[in-house]
């Protein structure tokens, strides 16, 4: 396992720190989409290590078969 | 006869199927995306592999033993995932009994594997090193896909990239 580099405020520095302006011009549809993106999500993401966000998209997708599979139970397919 | 689908993709099992026999290939899409930060929900696994024919070998013999199907096909297909189907067709979305698998030789906007990887990065996903696409190429591909139901992951994926660069990250 590969030793964590963190900043003073606790942000896990995963990849080399982007630098200037995005590769692409903004959409303004994309834009649109980008009011409703919970940031506070991405945030508590980037404090984490990418083990522990990937160990997260299989907690999360263990309970989205767990919620299913109780739908199921409760009110057929 | 096609796997039985499992309710939930073994991410860690695919790719260490695909890493124990040496298979070139990068990590796109949901997967890539949740490396990054990404807080969205993937059910599958998406890769670019490269086109060499050895390496077709690999894949192939790597995903025998997973017995992969065409996804959402019928069953009792004469398929079979071997060297000489790969080479013949390209993208292929298959279903696996580790779960759901997308084996892509090219996609929109970033070409193939050989293409794409001075855009990727070694990562350790699941404690195994995995080359996955950085950030502005996977939102590049995922504009240049142009499929409206990307447009939710493209916005997450542009957040990041700013919460990142608010950071110094």
């Amino acid at each position: 396992m590969s030793e964590v580099k963190r900043t003073p405020d606790g942000f896990v520095v995963a990849f080399p720190p982007l630098t200037g302006e995005p590769p692409f011009a903004p959409d303004p549809v994309i834009e649109a989409y980008k009011k409703d993106v919970d940031r506070g999500l991405i945030v508590e993401n980037l404090k984490l290590t990418v083990e522990e966000r990937l160990r997260q998209l299989v907690s999360l997708q263990r309970f989205a078969a767990e919620v299913r599979r109780a739908g199921r139970a409760a009110f057929g397919d | 006869m096609p796997a039985a689908p499992p309710s939930e993709t073994d991410f860690e099992g695919l790719l260490q199927a695909l890493v124990s026999a040496g298979v070139d290939f990068i990590v796109i899409g949901g997967v890539a995306g949740k490396a990054h930060g990404a807080p969205r929900l993937t059910v599958d696994l998406d890769i670019v592999y490269g086109r060499s024919p050895g390496n077709i070998r690999r894949l192939t013999g790597a995903l025998l033993p997973l017995e992969p199907y065409l996804r959402g096909a019928p069953p009792g297909l004469p398929f079979r995932f071997d060297p000489e189907t790969v080479r013949r067709g390209l993208n292929f979305t298959l279903r696996t009994t580790r779960g759901d698998l997308d084996v892509l030789g090219e996609i929109a906007g970033g070409g193939g594997y050989e293409a794409l990887l001075p855009d990727s990065r070694e990562l350790e996903m699941f404690g195994l090193r995995c080359r996955c696409l950085e950030l502005d190429k996977l939102i590049d591909v995922k504009r240049a896909a142009g499929r409206p139901k990307d447009l939710e992951a493209i916005a997450e994926l542009e957040a990041i990239r700013e919460e990142r660069r608010k950071r110094g990250l």
